[in-house]
């Protein structure tokens, strides 16, 4: 065994005692191919191996070709090997099975249904699924357990859960968590997984990034976030560098002095960190050929050749055009505020684009607000100056304001409403109310109240969403629909008042309407952004009746950049997807080039917006009528 | 003097205050509040708030409590019992209300 101390983190101890190994890092660094890499490396070495992948929108079933699914399957020719995809609607399912069980000594079918129905809060979704994460950690069947966790933001809530349960735990016994008849059992459950993620010799953490600076970031607040927990990050793999030979000409030479840059902070960043440098290649493999070769590099140390022929002529350039009329449409206010959502995988460059966006049209005019729901937001980093929960003016922009929902302010407020609901209560009172409010669900209630509550903000001509990776923003999105359908089931309790059903309703109104809302789905030209989005797509349109309004494809070679084999095998590549995605969504397209470095800073997101939205620099021709003249934002 | 029961049989729910959702609900609110205060004036009294999702054995345990059930479905609930008498069913009694149903029950066994 030649490589490289990561061997060492990922070997397994005595028999009989589990291993866990988490993979991290922001949404596509490739958490899922060094997951996925290592379980197949440990797999054939003869240890059993178990695959866990808590991210709601999944691929492993994508890169082993087979159908994987909520429950732990062994995977096709490879001993040793199993993996599961926590399913969040089908954790909870098991979830409320175990409570509901018990009940049909004195229950009939039908009412069971009722009260199943009664249980299937959504609230009941989140504690499940985290349930269903700990069962893993509590399994000594196997030599080792990895988790192909969900992207880092949601990923480090989902850990912090345990500390405060427990303080629920021990205070009440009525808490969403459970039946209290198990909670003892759940408490210590939850104790003993923790310890394990606080102990080096038992679990270690990986993360993977890619040299650009939002991923450093990401990484680092991770690991400040982890640190306070007692977890320590053990290694990092930075993923997609640049071959140094593949740069021949001016815009790949210039990218990869930025890229030097970015390694140089990285080393500064974690100087005594073991790190792994994983170089891009000029096509995409996939399924085990990919595993292979990947484990040959982390475990090792294996490189393959990279060969780079020159090219002579003119490359091609994409011919995608969108009718920069239908663009604006689509953009703009034709019936009260505008609502634009960017989605999509984690690390497609949603933020960048939305943050593009809604500059171009604060310039245009519009009274503009930009929103991130995203924990593990980056907003600051790309204009540049801070954002805060409340919405401020971006300076040196007109029309231009930003907000992000910061998860502890928005807790306090809601903590503040409803306590101020019960205040004519008595203190024994006030006291179970808040106990009730420090459990797991109030905490995605806060943010949720938050995001709702910008559907009625006045004074905005548009407001941008930018949201997490899917999985989670797909839930943000379902989450009116279901808590409206919870509350006219009409139980006795959960009765809400008319005020918060027709405000649930109007948003769900508001979002389905194609005058008021646009859905846009970010990705790049590769299998896996592509397929999340088209599923992510299709759920909105079965769930919530939402259709795709356009998408959005970032990160196109351009014409005038990378001469020789390496990227033009890279282009072909992306056409092949270009025209796939056509095919499937069927929406008009925003392209966008992949740029020398990472734009931040009002200048460079200008020049992104102009490029994206009017097809050349400065040469943008749309006059655009305000609706808000006079009206002064609200806070 | 017998130690009294005041036993409410509630149906599912994620937390006794209602705050799990939307709103806090003020019915199980005040609800929270009588029981406290019957408590703190009948210092000798158990008071228990059974619900199906967090207490069922003693759904189990009450044989009229579990046929009730069988007969009309949990719509039936919530079902307030002192001593074992039901004196309320599908709904919550208010502070003055249940401390005459105890008061009552109180007179009987004296």
């Amino acid at each position: 065994m030649k490589n490289n101390g990561i061997y060492q983190l990922i070997e397994p101890g005595k028999k009989g005692e589990a291993k866990f190994v988490f993979f991290s890092g922001k949404g596509g660094v490739g958490k899922s191919t060094m997951s996925c890499t290592t379980a197949v490396w440990l797999a054939k070495k003869g240890y059993k191996t178990l695959l866990v992948t808590t991210d709601p929108a999944p691929n492993l079933s994508d890169i082993f070709t087979q159908e994987i699914g909520h429950k732990i399957t062994s995977i096709n020719n490879i001993e040793n090997l199993f993996a599961i995809e926590i399913n969040p609607d089908t954790a909870s399912e098991e979830y409320r099975e175990r409570i509901i069980a018990p009940m049909r000594e004195i229950l009939d079918e039908n009412n069971i249904q009722i009260i199943n129905e009664q249980l299937n809060s959504p609230c009941v979704e989140e504690v499940a699924a985290f349930d269903k994460f700990i069962e893993f950690m509590d399994d000594p069947q196997y030599d080792v357990v990895i988790f192909d966790t969900a992207p880092t933001g949601h990923t480090i809530r989902l850990l912090e859960l345990p500390g405060g349960w427990s303080t629920t735990l021990e205070k009440s016994a009525s808490t969403c968590i459970g039946p209290g008849a198990s909670l003892q059992g759940a408490k210590s459950r939850y104790e003993k997984a923790i310890s394990y993620l606080q102990n080096d010799a038992k679990t270690s953490f990986i993360f993977v990034l890619k040299p650009e600076s939002s991923s450093l970031l990401e990484t680092q607040r991770s690991s400040d976030e982890l640190s306070k927990l007692g977890i320590k990050i053990n290694f990092l793999i930075i993923n997609g560098i640049l071959p140094e030979e593949a740069c021949t000409d001016e815009f790949f030479k210039k990218k990869k002095e930025d890229e030097k840059k970015i390694v140089k902070k990285i080393n500064e960043t974690f100087p005594a960190m073991q790190k792994l440098f994983y170089l891009l290649r000029d096509s995409e493999v996939s399924g085990l050929e990919l595993l292979e070769a990947a484990g040959k590099f982390l475990y090792e140390a294996k490189i393959e050749d990279t060969k780079i022929e020159l090219l002579n002529g003119k490359v091609r350039e994409f011919q995608v055009m969108t009718d920069q009329k239908e663009l604006y449409y689509l953009l703009t206010p034709l019936n009260g505020t505008r609502y634009i959502f960017f989605t999509g995988k984690g690390g497609v460059g949603k933020s960048t684009i939305a943050c593009a966006a809604s500059l171009h049209l604060a310039e245009k005019g519009f009274r503009t607000l930009i929103l991130t729901t995203d924990p593990a937001s980056h907003l600051q980093n790309i204009f540049g100056q801070t954002v805060e929960h409340e919405p401020t003016r971006i300076t040196g922009v007109d029309n231009l304001y930003a907000a992000r929902i910061d998860q502890k302010k928005a807790l306090e407020e809601y903590k503040k409403r409803i306590l101020d609901i019960v205040k004519d209560n008595d203190g024994e009172t006030k006291k179970s109310v808040e106990e009730d409010l420090s459990s797991p669900c109030a905490q995605e209630m806060a943010a949720f109240e938050r995001f709702i509550n910008y559907f009625e903000l006045n004074g905005y001509d548009i407001i941008i969403f930018d949201t997490a990776p899917t999985g989670h923003t797909l839930r943000l999105l379902e989450l009116p629909s279901d808590w409206k359908g919870f509350i006219d089931l009409g139980d006795l309790t959960k009765k809400a008042s008319d005020e918060t059903k027709n405000k649930y309703a109007n948003v769900i109104e508001t979002m389905r309407n194609k005058e008021k809302s646009t859905f846009i789905f970010v990705m790049y030209p590769e299998y896996t952004p592509i397929i999340e989005a088209w599923r992510a797509s299709e759920e909105l349109k079965k769930q919530v009746k939402i259709e795709t309004t356009l998408v959005a494809v970032n990160y196109l070679l351009s014409q005038d950049s990378g001469n020789n084999k390496f990227f033009s095998n890279r282009r072909k590549q992306q056409e092949k997807y270009l025209s796939e995605i056509q095919q499937r969504f069927k929406t008009p397209m925003i392209i966008v080039p992949l740029l020398e470095c990472e734009p931040e800073g009002i200048d460079k997101l200008r020049e992104l917006g102009r490029t994206v939205f009017c097809g050349k620099k400065n040469r943008c021709k749309f006059t655009p009528i305000s609706l808000s003249d006079g009206i002064q934002p609200e806070r | 003097m017998t130690k009294m029961n005041l036993i409410i049989y509630e149906g599912v729910m994620c937390c006794s205050t209602g705050v799990c959702g939307p709103e806090p609900d003020k019915v199980l609110i005040d609800l929270n509040q009588s029981l406290k205060k019957l408590q703190d004036e009948f210092k000798e009294m158990n008071v228990i708030r059974a619900s199906m999702t967090f207490n069922l054995k003693l759904f189990f345990e009450n044989e009229m409590i579990s046929r009730l059930i069988k007969e009309n479905g949990p719509g039936i609930l919530p079902i307030t019992t002192i001593n074992g008498k039901i004196v309320a069913r599908q709904k919550y009694l208010t502070y003055a209300e249940l401390k005459k149903e105890v008061e009552n029950s109180q007179s009987r066994i004296e």
